[in-house]
This record gives C-alpha cells, sequence and structure tokens, in this order.
C-alpha cells in the first residue's frame, strides 16, 4: 500500500491511497490521519480510488480516523471509493458515516 | 466440465500476513476466469476476515502457525483455516453490525453476510474454521442443506464427531441394564418390535442396547439413525418404502417404520439416535412423539453419566502401578478389572530399599464412592513408605484415614507386604483382607491367614507384622473377592488359583487366565497380584 498526503488550504489534507487497506496497513493509516490533524488539517479527503481491497480492519482505520479528526473540529470524507470498498461500505452501514465524493472539491467545497 | 480449482498454503505469523493470503487469492482467481467477480470480491473479503481474526484472536495475539486451503466448486467457494492456537472456544454467533464509531467488530457480521456458513470446530487441539460461499453465478442451488457430504465443512464435523464418540469410551462396550430397561420400555409403550440406542462409528451403527429385532452392528449406509443425526429434529417416517430418501437402504426384510431421535456428546455432537422400528408402516402421533422424545433424554442423561464414569475409569486406571519394577529374579504382575467402570480395588507396586512394597486393597462398596477411598488408601499408604516397615505403614495409613473413612462410613480390607529380593523374605500386614496363597514350587501351598481388623472399623488397632519366606519357584498370590465369585465364591476358589499358578509358566499366564475367566461376567471388582520367584537353574 502506498500513502500520499498532500496539504490543501483552510485545513484539509487529501490522503491518497493506493493497494489494499487491511490488517497489514490499517496503523499506516491511523498514523497518516493523526499527522494531517497534527498539522492543523483537521478536514481529511481520503482517496480510495486506487485501493483495490478494503477489510474491517482498514474500515476501523477510518473510523479511528473520523474520531480523531471530529475531535479536532473536522471531518473525514472519501473520495471515490471503488466496487469492493463501496460494498463494504454498504454492508457495514457506513456510507452514511463514511461519505463518499467525486473530488476533494466536493467533499469539502469551502476548503 | 465443472472447474475445481484448490490451493492449499501453510503459513505462519509473524512473519506471514494477510498480504500473503492476497497473494495466493491472487493466482486462485487466476485459475477461475469464470468467476463471478461479486463472488470473487465476497470470496475474498470473508476468506480475509477469517484469516485476519486467526492472527489476532486464535493464539490470543501470540505468533501462530496455520494453513490455508481454498477450493472452488463449480457451485461453491469453501475456505477452510486450520491453525494451532490456544483460544479454544469461539462465539461465532450472528451478532448486528457495531454502532457507527465503532473502531471493531464487523469481521464476524461481514463474514455472515457474505457466506452461506461459518463455522468452527475443536479437534484434537487445533480450531478448523470452514467459510462456504454459495457461487451466485453457480449452476446448482448451494443452500446449506443438500451441501455433498465432500465438502470441507462435512469432513470435520465429521471427524469432531467421531472424535465426541471416541472420547465417549461407550463403543464395545458389554450391555448395560440402564439402558436396556430404556429400549425395553419404549419397546413395550409403542407396541412396536425392536427399540434401540444406535451410535454411529465410522462406517457402521453399532446398538448400545437394542430389544427385539435388530442387530448390534450395521453398515452405515443402511442405517437410518444415520440420516436422524443430520439434524436436531425427530426423525418420523412412517413407511420407509415410500420415502425416496431410503428406498435404496432398504433390505427386503428390514424396517417399514422408523421413529428416532438424535442423541449427543458433552460437546453436542451428533453421535447417533434412540429410535424404535417395526416391520409393518404405521402412524405415529404427535402425543407419541412426545414421548418418544422423553425417552431419548432419559438415555441421553444416561450417556452422560457413562461419560463421567468412563473419566473417572481412566484416573483410576491411570492409578495403578505402569512402570515394571526392576527385581532381577522376582517376575510381578497385577490386574485390575472393575466391575463397574470404576471400583474399589487397587494393587499397587513401587520400590523400596533393597526390594519392593505390594499392596492391594478392597474399599467395601463399589463405584465412584468406593474407587475415591481406594485412591486415598493408595496415596497414604504410598506417602508412608518411608516407615521401617510393612506395619508402620498400615499404622499411618490407618491414622491418616480413620477420620474420612468413619465419615465415609466404610472400611477397607488391605494386604501390604515388603519384600526383600536377596533373602525372598516378605514382611507383611494382612488388614482383614485374608485372601493371599502361596502356591510352593513342591506344589503345596500355604495360605496367608489374617485376624486383623481392616482399617475403619477400630483406629487403636495394632496390626501384626508377619513374615514368610518365598523361595526358588514360589508363587504368591493376592486377590479380591470378586476373583473367588469367578469360581465357586468361596474360600476353595483359592486351590483352584494354586492349579493355575502351578500349570502357568510365568505370572502373565495366570492373569490372562483370569482375565479370560472375567470376561463379561463378573459381578464384583476383579483384582490380582502376583509376585513369583524364578525357579533355581
Amino acid at each position: 500500500m502506498d500513502i500520499t498526503v498532500v496539504h490543501h488550504p483552510f485545513g484539509v489534507a487529501e490522503v491518497a491511497v493506493a493497494g489494499r487497506l487491511n490488517m497489514v496497513t490499517a496503523a499506516r493509516m491511523r498514523e497518516a490521519i493523526k499527522q494531517a490533524v497534527d498539522a492543523n488539517h483537521p478536514n481529511v479527503a481520503v482517496d480510495l480510488s486506487q485501493v483495490v481491497f478494503l477489510d474491517s480492519s482498514g474500515l476501523g482505520a477510518l473510523v479511528a480516523g473520523l474520531k480523531a479528526v471530529r475531535a479536532a473540529g473536522g471531518d473525514l470524507r472519501l473520495i471515490r471509493p471503488g466496487e469492493q470498498p463501496q460494498l463494504v461500505l454498504e454492508l457495514t452501514n457506513m456510507g452514511s458515516v463514511l461519505k463518499s465524493f467525486d473530488t476533494v472539491g466536493d467533499a469539502f467545497p469551502h476548503a | 466440465m465443472p472447474e475445481v480449482v484448490a490451493r492449499t498454503l501453510r503459513l505462519s505469523s509473524p512473519p506471514d500476513t494477510v498480504d500473503t493470503v492476497q497473494d495466493l487469492l491472487a493466482t486462485v482467481w487466476a485459475q477461475t476466469p469464470r468467476l463471478d467477480p461479486a463472488d470473487r470480491l465476497a470470496a475474498e473479503l470473508v476468506i480475509i476476515e477469517l484469516v485476519a481474526n486467526v492472527i489476532e484472536h486464535a493464539n490470543a495475539g501470540a505468533a501462530i502457525e496455520y494453513s490455508l486451503s481454498i477450493v472452488v466448486f463449480d457451485d461453491r467457494i469453501e475456505a477452510t483455516v486450520t491453525d494451532s492456537g490456544s483460544v479454544e472456544h469461539v462465539d461465532l454467533r450472528d451478532r448486528a453490525m457495531p454502532d457507527a464509531l465503532a473502531e471493531e467488530g464487523r469481521g464476524l457480521p461481514l463474514m455472515k453476510a457474505l457466506s452461506e456458513s461459518v463455522e468452527h470446530r475443536r479437534v484434537d487441539g487445533y480450531n478448523h474454521w470452514t467459510l462456504v460461499r454459495a457461487r451466485r453465478d453457480g449452476t446448482a442451488s448451494a443452500a446449506k442443506k443438500v451441501m455433498p457430504s465432500i465438502s470441507i465443512a462435512g469432513v470435520i464435523d465429521e471427524m469432531a464427531r467421531q472424535r465426541a464418540l471416541d472420547d465417549m469410551g461407550i463403543l464395545d462396550t458389554p450391555p448395560e441394564e440402564r439402558f436396556d430397561r430404556v429400549t425395553r420400555l419404549a419397546k413395550q409403550l409403542f407396541g412396536v418390535k425392536t427399540a434401540a440406542i444406535n451410535l454411529i462409528d465410522h462406517d457402521r451403527e453399532w446398538a448400545k442396547s437394542v430389544t427385539g429385532l435388530g442387530s448390534v452392528s450395521t453398515a452405515r449406509t443402511a442405517s437410518v439413525c444415520a440420516v436422524t443425526i443430520q439434524g436436531d429434529e425427530a426423525l418420523v417416517v412412517p413407511n420407509l418404502a415410500a420415502d425416496p430418501r431410503f428406498v435404496d437402504k432398504l433390505a427386503p426384510d428390514s424396517s417399514r417404520f422408523y421413529a428416532g431421535f438424535p442423541l449427543y456428546a458433552p460437546g453436542g455432537e451428533r453421535i447417533g439416535a434412540f429410535c424404535v422400528s417395526d416391520p409393518q408402516p404405521r402412524h405415529f402421533s404427535a402425543r407419541e412423539t412426545e414421548m418418544l422424545r422423553d425417552l431419548a433424554s432419559w438415555v441421553q442423561q444416561e450417556l452422560l453419566v457413562s461419560q463421567e464414569l468412563s473419566r473417572a475409569s481412566e484416573v483410576q486406571q491411570g492409578l495403578l502401578p505402569q512402570k515394571l519394577l526392576s527385581m532381577p529374579g522376582w517376575q510381578v504382575a497385577g490386574v485390575c478389572l472393575p466391575a463397574r467402570a470404576v471400583g474399589g480395588d487397587f494393587y499397587d507396586w513401587y520400590p523400596v530399599g533393597e526390594g519392593a512394597a505390594f499392596t492391594l486393597a478392597d474399599a467395601m462398596g463399589k463405584g465412584i464412592a468406593a474407587s475415591i477411598i481406594a485412591a486415598t488408601v493408595r496415596a497414604v499408604l504410598r506417602s508412608a513408605s518411608r516407615f521401617a516397615d510393612a506395619a508402620g505403614a498400615i499404622d499411618a495409613a490407618s491414622a491418616a484415614l480413620s477420620i474420612d473413612l468413619d465419615n465415609a462410613g466404610v472400611f477397607v480390607t488391605a494386604f501390604h507386604a515388603r519384600l526383600d529380593m536377596d533373602s525372598g523374605i516378605l514382611s507383611y500386614v494382612d488388614a482383614g483382607h485374608g485372601l493371599s496363597i502361596i502356591a510352593r514350587a513342591d506344589r503345596t501351598s500355604q495360605r496367608l491367614r489374617s485376624h486383623a481388623p481392616p482399617l475403619g472399623v477400630d483406629p487403636e488397632t495394632e496390626w501384626p507384622l508377619q513374615t514368610v519366606q518365598l523361595n526358588a519357584g514360589d508363587t504368591l498370590m493376592v486377590v479380591s473377592d470378586g476373583v473367588l465369585d469367578l469360581y465357586d465364591g468361596t474360600l476353595g476358589a483359592l486351590d483352584n488359583l494354586v492349579a493355575l499358578a502351578l500349570l502357568s509358566q510365568d505370572p502373565w499366564e495366570i492373569i490372562e487366565a483370569i482375565r479370560a475367566r472375567a470376561r463379561g461376567t463378573s459381578a464384583d471388582d476383579v483384582t490380582m497380584l502376583i509376585v513369583r520367584r524364578d525357579d533355581a537353574d
């Protein structure tokens, strides 16, 4: 899994993940989000378009990230989850909490 | 042609991770191009959730070894993980998706949502996990109930079932009245020709109890009870010949009517069935089914008692001396055949100084209570071996036991001896036992009489220490009263033993003869201890 973080203005961080977001990579995902929050970018857009596999561990990392950004007054939103992550979000009823958008601009329009 | 792709991988985590498994899965998917992407996505997710669960929880987080097998059939995908984890109890019950802000707990609901079955079995110290995902693109319907028996889940179920049955130690045991009276009652109650308690053992059906027509052992393929154990409900078939499930199983003279309830091992495995059957088709009312259920639960209770007795029996047999004594010039042998699974008799031996100590004791009464007293006497005598002689050991045992024995309202007869192997001098105490005899090499015999009371009668008793000399070719035999019952039940039986000893080459021949006599007939515990001095060259 690769993680690329791009900091945008107005406290928005774009975290792009490629590969599998599973038990192996979940910890790095948590850490990337935590660093964004620590760097005063509590609005985190996680780009899942290149994620081929998401499991409950990966989802747990996203939920942990969501709680961290909310505690810092921000939010965590998803960008273009693929077929498999979309399935997992639906099955776990997480689609309404981890909302998906087409672009970072759509996710955080005021940024 | 049906496509069947199978892969197996051995893993240890660390260093292996779920990524290792996903790499394997990629090779499986490459070989199954016709697998629908939705099935592939679902199967991959449930397998990864399962493996992640095993890595994280099956060994409480410690390093773990496991193997993963994946088989893609044309109607389903099966995955089996077998791990060496220490965690035995797993709760796979359905549960809801957790709260939206929970970081854990979604794995199992995901597995359940995307597969037909998720099962866990603990067999022989390994956890076996099986997942079955029916292919949505599959040609056959793969509902749980019609899973063919070649499925991995089926094989592991059967392993667990067989193991549970073996552990009960009931197979091929003699008939027991407590089971027979239930089958007798059922036969009368329902007016049928046969009532039986059938256990399904490998490829046969074996009857623990059968009243009326019917045999003790039948091929499993011809067994209706083998079908009953596939479910938890009553199986009632008014006419087997009219039921497509059984037409092929019917022998010309076999039953037409059948009604049975599954029976369970303590762990819940279905090991057999309690059933009634008859050559004539008949109706079986709901009320009769209820009555049959009641009788089945009675049998079930008796089975659980068997299991406990079998455990106790293992413990007790473990108390008998397993090690041979190293005594050049001497042969020592013993046998203990409890009339029930456990008894009040035991024999024991262990080295003491330049020789050995021997005990044969009989706690009054039979069954578990007597066996507990027997185990206590054995332990106390053993710990008293540091005392100078056999009388000292018996005194110590008496002192330690008097309270226990008083409370239990029982007493113990005991023969306890020390042998000096060079001189052949046997010093002994006989506490009310009186069933010891020496067959001399010169074809005479000598009874070792006892005038002292058993342990537990009077704590003030002083047991006299007596001595006797064992010469070359002499055989000392100490027995319990159950051995007398193998002959005419009187002390005259001791003469039969002397004759047996004179005819036998060694102690084991005597024991084999006693064992053969006791087979299936003894009402009392049969215990015997033999010490023989080698013939002079």
